[in-house]
């Protein structure tokens, strides 16, 4: 199950001053980004796409094939996705307070295979002390000549901004955060036309990158594409971050490789069940994804295509962990209630269906349900995403709100006897 | 002519150069309003349209989609409890109404006297150290409703000029997400993001 | 430049896509949904407008479309055709997204439709019945909000019915460039909202009440007044901007209800300044005149129309038989139609014998210029410019549709503009390159120009260039838009020229030959050039307006004409009222009493704007057709009518007896008009022909001319109209008429602190011709050095052409 360590190595191995410049360089940091100055942009590009790292921000699209989408028109821009907000969801920040000098040193490489000179780290408003945590480090880069003008003495100039965002889930929707960036409501844009590769920060052609992801970068080079892609098993490669909470025994952050099954993510990476309860649902990739149960989704390997299968996703390798005491109309409440939270309100589906999801949640959930409310919801959620297929048909411009529906697709496939004993016993059994 | 002390007036300057396009730097310039005002006023938003070209409105569109840009005065520190699903499988709620009976301030409102500011949040990013919560975005994980009170009549007694994460998590704190390493020398002065370019961090323990 | 300057593509070849199993050829670049609506399949929508760019956010135009990739549900609206695309709208699929997004749109909506203004006409409501699931599954507690809440003086906002559709924020920051009114917060809160205490105050703020799919942004001048299914309308233009937009007016028992913009390509895409549209109120008022009038002392008494003909008629007869026709002499034109111009032209030249004729009195602007100019411009023209200099009056205080037309090339089709005023104008956002300069100064920066400076400017001037010149102040030499106009011939490539003026038909009125140096049809005067038709004309020069009054004082002039004319507010020398008063004899013709015809003999009634029927000839000479569909009050009738009665009377008949007549007449004898026949206006050419170049027809070469230089004074006087003033008509719409910012003095923030004024201070204004008390207006917008007045404003003292200016705080 171990597999060697990428993203996690350097803190791993050096818990106390990993995100300082002295024991970054000690360990051979900013040596990529060298070695990527004397590389011609298309080698970069080949390479990242032969390494088979796929972005860590949920969607898991291939980076190298990503960049060579690129539009030609300059200047280009790189915005590095750090506004981690989505329930589960905490490697980010780790990566980002414990290793900042990493993602910089990624930013340069991918500045470079891209043509960039102005790249942006979009960090969460809440993530006050990451977000310094990074300042401090791109005002050292600065310091040395890595960042700036001329970098490493090279006629390359590159600039980092950090960028602090305000409060808003969907700004981690790369098209949301272009839009916040600009100065505006972070409400995600249309695609089409507004792919960010043709037309993105500016209307420029703009890469938008996770922070897992930028921060593999230099192990890749260090290590080369071919070792990279076969650290994993089989069909995947690279490894990647897991995040780990609710009711296990070890909750955190975990560097892992695909293949391993749920069973023993949760009892031997997670330490199993709180108190050695029962398990009762999990969600596998974040909020957003379709929740799995232990009856049919326990011994499923933990592989993008198994998940995708099984009709769920590993997004942002979020895994929440609920055992037989939670109540799930009210884990499913506080899900919708999340995605209504944060709906940018452009659409109609979402602005108004993920509020009425919640209403009607709410209801039963404090004793007020009516035995048609469970249809109801769901008829609602087909509103928002078409007979709530998988992979979704949506009816909205972004998935938010299709998000939304996965928690009713759970209590309609698995806990509908739980809805109705709220119904009928007006109230929740578990109060 | 501008409201703002030369300072800050000094750090808007500052904040738009590191931006190709002014109107980008309408975020960190509303935060730096925040700072001038303790919370985002009318006055604050106009001020910010004229250094990026927008109208007061526009402003207004803009920080109103935002939760961290607060349009009402708020208290010294603003303590926000997560009670997303993580945390609320751990106790987020019973954290909260500890915060909200200790204090007496529910949930999006301020004590009389401008000290306390509590409210619920969704996600903070804490999930492995839920339950977690903040208080002027400095991070608390593994709290409990006990010491969810404590974190209250400690701010209430002893008022530090600013709060350091490392400091309220020993003292209040438990399970963490993930091992935070080293201490962090910083602390926050007011209810919005501690941050180097806002100027709205100190070094913790100076007063 | 990554855009080709609004060009349109190539028209490539056509596309073949299936819409619901049907084929059909449409244009590359086409949204879906628009293809499909021109191919006869409407798709539902809230949100996407023809005229701004889509947002895709209602999703009520959901489809399913197919590429080769397997069906894919996505918005027809932000799609655009792919060869070989297959569209769906009608499927099962479709059909589910199109019941929700009407679901979810109704579930917190209001159930007032039978007290709202849009019911009956409701996009929302009528989709709801035609796409909609029947019943709502909704028992929750429906989102409230304060009713409505008034966001400008003629707008209120009822949030409870907004849908969120982005239209009003979109027009606001796209079209017409006042972004006050936004989104606030986010999600299920979002609402639509203005700032505190800053209204939503936009010239243009009318239009978002016109394409607000529901009743959520109401009118003050309409709200509650009628049902839309009581309604006849017919189409017509404005009678303000000389842009003439068109717009359709509304009509319930034999009152205008509401104008509505009519969406014509060349001229305004739809939309109306809050002027075109809500000044309509004018002719319902009670103001207005309803029968003939005669002096009796100091009193004006009521007669009949045989009594006052022949009064009239036997007076002008009896001054012409003694001193000739060059003793009488006729001013206006410019508001009515070109029909009514035309009889007055005729009337002047072959009734009275006299060529003092003008229809020019505020804006001396040549009058061959304005009508005749070598490389006249279009409206469309400003769409392909590589370059647009406005250089003239704020467009868009004066001329709205310009202005829009302007900003949008700027904006959205990349195209670079230069604007040089004395002080800041609505366009200055969107300019490349701003110039100001001191008032009367013009010619100076002219020879700057000249001289290739500033550089980048003169670089700007290459290429194709139009040029949008007119009188930017009361200041200016009324040479120096022409001058521009040669400099600029002189610098460019190509060049289009669009001369200014700004009442609502001038162009028109001159076309007629409503100028001593004009003739119908473009034609320069010459006693002989109609002899065919108006037999010989009087020889020599005619007098314009300046020199009728001149003529008035000197008693050479014993009799005037006024045909909706006020020279006594609108003449900018001083001295009109006296000369009037002294006049042996003034007759009128007008729909209301003013400062000018207090002083007449007798007054006819006159039908105004939707009482009369005819053409009209806007800023870039294109003739468009207006129509009658009110009833004119009491006994009044339109010009030509009132002139032809005189003309019988008079011996001299110029067998103009019906308006059909008039018109055929224009075509017959004016070689520009001679295509311009009301049959092809009706019918082929709804949205107007531009008359143009004909045989006989005046080209004018622009002349560089010399002109003073700005005085030397310490603070400079810029009077300039602006969109709202005291002008006889907007004093009678009750709804605009609050809007003239009244007499307001304009001051830097510098000059106000040296004289020691601050915002609201009362001070005395003085230069040679006048003086008076004016507020003061502390105002960035308007340079140091230079103060601004709006011109023609209620209770505003005059202050005559003198920009030497002095100003006195009252203490
Ligand atoms: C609603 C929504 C929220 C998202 N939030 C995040 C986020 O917080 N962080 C992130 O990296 N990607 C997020 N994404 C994915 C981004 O849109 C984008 O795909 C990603 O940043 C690309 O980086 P990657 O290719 O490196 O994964 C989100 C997507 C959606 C639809
Ligand atoms: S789905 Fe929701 S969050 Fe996404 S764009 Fe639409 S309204 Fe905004
Ligand atoms: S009309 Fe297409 S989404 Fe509104």
């Amino acid at each position: 199950m171990s597999v060697p360590l990428v993203v996690t190595k350097r803190m791993t191995d050096h818990p106390a001053d990993s995100h300082t410049m002295e024991r970054f360089e000690a360990t051979g940091g900013y040596a990529q980004a060298r070695k990527a100055l004397d590389m011609t942009r298309d080698d970069i590009v080949e390479l990242v796409k032969s390494s088979g790292l796929l972005g860590r921000g949920g969607a898991a699209f291939s980076a190298g094939l990503k960049w060579s989408f690129l539009a030609p028109a300059r200047p280009a821009y790189l915005v590095v996705n750090g506004d981690e907000s989505e329930p589960g969801t905490f490697k980010d920040r780790q990566l980002l307070e414990r290793d900042p000098h990493q993602m910089i040193e990624g930013i340069i490489i991918t500045s470079i295979a891209n043509e960039v000179h102005h790249a942006f780290v979009y960090i969460r408003g809440e993530y006050a002390k990451p977000a310094r945590r990074v300042q401090q480090a791109v005002d050292e880069a600065y310091a040395k000549g890595y960042l700036g003008k001329g970098i490493f003495g090279t006629d390359f100039d590159l600039e980092v901004t950090v960028h602090l965002g305000g409060g808003a889930y969907i700004c981690g929707e790369e098209t949301a955060m272009i839009n916040s960036l600009e100065g505006r409501r972070g409400e995600p844009r249309l695609k089409p036309p507004y792919f960010p590769a043709a037309k993105g920060l500016y209307m420029m052609p703009t890469i938008v990158n996770n922070v897992e992801t930028v921060s593999d970068l230099p192990r890749i080079l260090e290590m080369g594409a071919d070792e990279f892609a076969h650290l994993a098993h089989e069909n995947d490669t690279g490894t990647f971050m897991m995040s780990l909470s609710g009711h296990v025994k070890k909750p955190g952050n975990y560097e892992l490789a695909h293949g391993i099954t749920w069973r023993e993510l949760i009892f031997e990476v997670g330490g199993g069940i709180t108190d050695d309860r029962e398990l009762k649902a999990w969600i596998p990739g974040g909020a957003s994804a379709p929740w799995f149960v232990p009856e049919h989704h326990l011994d499923l390997e933990i592989t993008k295509e198994a998940t995708a299968a099984a009709g769920s996703m590993l997004g942002s390798g979020a895994v929440i962990v609920m055992d037989e005491t939670t109540c799930m109309v009210r884990a499913a409440e506080r899900v919708v209630r999340f995605f209504s939270h944060e709906s940018c309100g452009q659409c109609t589906p979402c602005r108004e269906g993920t509020t009425w999801l919640e209403m009607i949640l709410r209801r039963i959930e404090e004793g007020q349900g009516r035995a048609v409310d469970l249809d109801l919801a769901i008829g609602v959620s087909d509103g928002i995403s078409i007979d709530l297929a998988w992979p979704p048909k949506m009816t909205t411009i972004c998935p938010l709100g299709p998000s939304a529906v996965s928690p009713i697709k759970a209590l309609k496939d698995y806990f509908r006897s739980e809805v109705d004993a709220h119904i009928e016993g007006e109230g929740c059994p578990f109060d | 002519m501008s409201r703002w002390s030369d300072e800050t007036q000094i750090r808007a300057k500052e904040i738009i150069s590191r931006y190709p396009e002014k109107r980008s730097a309408v975020m960190p310039l509303l935060y730096l309003a925040m700072a001038e005002d303790g919370y985002l006023s009318d006055e604050g938003m106009t001020e910010v349209g004229e250094w990026v070209d927008l109208t007061p409105a526009q402003v207004q569109a803009v920080a109103s989609f935002y939760t961290m840009y607060k349009r009402q005065p708020t208290g010294k520190y603003l303590v926000s409890c997560c009670t997303s699903i993580s945390c609320m499988l751990l106790g987020g709620d019973e954290v909260l109404h500890a915060l909200e009976d200790e204090s007496g301030v529910p949930h999006g409102e301020t004590d009389e006297e401008g000290l306390l500011s509590v409210e619920h949040v969704e996600c903070i990013g804490a999930c492995g150290g839920a339950v977690a919560l903040q208080v002027n975005y400095e991070l608390i994980e593994g709290v409990t409703p006990e010491k969810a009170r404590q974190l209250v009549q400690w701010l209430k007694a002893a008022r530090p000029e600013a709060v350091n994460t490392d400091e309220m998590q020993e003292l209040f704190g438990g399970v963490r997400s993930f091992d935070w390493a080293i201490r962090d020398e910083h602390a926050a002065v007011g209810p919005y993001p501690g941050f180097q370019p806002l100027g709205t961090i100190r070094q913790a323990g100076e007063e | 430049m990554l855009i080709s300057k609004g060009r349109v593509a190539l028209l490539t070849d056509l596309l073949t896509i299936k819409i619901d199993g049907r084929e059909f050829e449409v244009k590359p670049g086409e949204l879906v949904i628009k293809a499909a609506e021109d191919n006869g399949t409407y798709i539902p929508r809230f949100c996407w407008h023809s005229r701004m760019k889509p947002v895709g956010m209602c999703r009520m135009c959901l489809v399913e479309v197919d590429t080769g990739r397997g069906p894919l549900l996505v918005t027809a609206c932000t799609n655009e055709v792919v060869d070989g695309m297959s569209v769906d709208t009608e499927g099962d699929t479709v059909k589910k997204a199109q019941e929700a997004v009407l679901e979810f749109l109704l579930a917190n909506h209001p159930l007032d439709c039978p007290v709202c203004d849009k019911g009956g006409e409701c996009p929302l409501q009528d989709q709801a019945m035609a796409y909609g699931p029947g019943e709502s599954r909704f028992v929750e507690i429906k989102r409230t909000y304060e009713k409505p809440i008034p966001i400008s003086d003629l707008v209120l906002l009822d949030r409870e019915r907004c849908i969120l559709c982005a239209r009003c924020t979109r027009f606001s920051e796209e079209i017409s460039g006042d972004p006050l009114i936004e989104f606030m917060d986010r999600g299920n809160d979002t609402e639509i909202n203005t700032f505190p205490d800053l209204p939503f105050s936009s010239y243009f703020s009318g239009n978002t009440v016109q394409i607000c799919p529901v009743g959520a942004l109401t009118a003050k001048p309409y709200r509650f007044r009628a049902r839309p299914w009581d309604l006849r309308m017919v189409e017509s233009s404005s009678n303000f901007d000389p842009a003439h937009p068109r717009l359709s007016i509304h009509v319930s028992e034999n009152e205008i209800l509401r104008l509505v913009g009519v969406d014509s390509e060349p001229v305004n895409h739809g939309w109306l300044s809050d002027k075109d549209r809500f000044g309509f109120e004018y002719v319902r008022s009670d103001n207005r005149l309803t029968t003939p009038l005669v002096r009796r002392g100091d009193q004006f008494e009521a007669i009949d129309w045989s009594e006052a003909l022949d009064m009239v008629s036997n007076r002008l007869g009896l001054i012409g038989d003694e001193s000739g026709g060059q003793a009488i002499a006729v001013l206006g034109g410019s508001q009515g139609t070109n029909e009514d111009a035309y009889a007055l032209s005729k009337f002047a030249r072959t009734v009275l014998k006299t060529n003092n004729v003008d229809s020019l009195i505020d804006e001396r602007t040549p009058a061959q210029f304005l009508a005749a100019t070598v490389d006249r411009g279009l409206i469309s023209d400003l769409d392909t410019a590589d370059t647009i200099l406005v250089w003239g009056p704020d467009l868009k205080e004066t001329h709205p549709t310009l202005y829009l037309r302007v900003r949008r090339a700027a904006q959205e089709l990349g195209v670079q503009l230069v604007v040089i005023h004395p002080r800041a104008t609505g366009l200055d956002d969107r300019a490349d390159r701003i110039l100001r300069y001191r008032p009367g100064g013009g010619f100076e920066l002219l020879k700057d120009l000249e001289a290739g400076l500033p550089a980048d400017v003169f670089d700007l001037l290459t290429g194709s260039v139009v040029a949008i010149v007119g009188q930017a102040s009361l200041a200016d030499d009324p040479q120096l838009p022409e001058s521009v106009a040669a400099v600029i011939r002189d610098r460019a490539e190509k060049v289009k020229i669009i001369p200014l003026t700004s009442r609502a038909n001038t162009y028109g009125a001159l076309d007629m030959g409503m100028a001593p140096d004009l003739l119908p049809g473009r034609v320069a005067y010459r006693s002989d050039a109609m002899e065919s038709s108006w037999g010989e004309l009087p020889s020599g020069q005619g007098r314009g307006a300046k020199s009728i009054f001149e003529g008035l004082r000197t008693e050479e002039v014993r009799a005037l004409l006024m045909v909706g004319a006020d020279p006594a507010r609108d003449l900018p020398e001083e001295g009109a009222v006296e000369a009037l008063e002294l006049a042996e004899y003034v007759v009128a013709i007008d729909a209301f009493m003013n400062d000018s015809n207090r002083h007449a003999d007798v007054i006819f009634p006159a039908a105004v704007f939707s009482e009369k029927e005819g053409t009209t000839t806007n800023v870039e000479g294109r003739v468009q057709k207006v129509n009658a569909i009110t009833p004119a009050p009491g006994s009044s009738r339109p010009d030509w009518a009132i002139l032809d009665d005189i003309s019988v009377r008079m011996g001299a008949p110029m067998g103009l007896s019906s308006v059909e007549i008039v018109a055929k007449e224009i075509n017959a004898v004016a070689p520009a008009y001679q295509d311009a026949t009301w049959d092809r206006l009706e019918w082929e050419d709804r949205d107007g022909v531009v008359v143009s170049d004909a045989d006989g027809a005046l080209v004018h070469i622009p002349v560089r001319l010399n002109g003073p230089s700005a005085p030397g004074a310490e603070l400079t006087l810029h009077i300039s109209k602006v969109m709202y003033d005291d002008g006889v008509r907007l004093r009678n719409c009750p709804s605009l008429r609050p809007l003239a910012p009244g007499a307001v003095v304009h001051i830097h923030p510098d000059d106000a602190r040296r004289l020691g004024a601050q915002e609201g201070f009362e001070v005395d204004v003085t230069t040679s011709k006048g003086e008076g008390r004016f507020r003061a207006r502390i105002d960035v917008d308007t340079p140091a050095g230079v103060v601004f007045v709006p011109q023609n404003q209620p209770s505003a003292p005059r202050l005559g052409i003198d920009p030497v200016v002095r100003i006195k705080v009252v203490t």
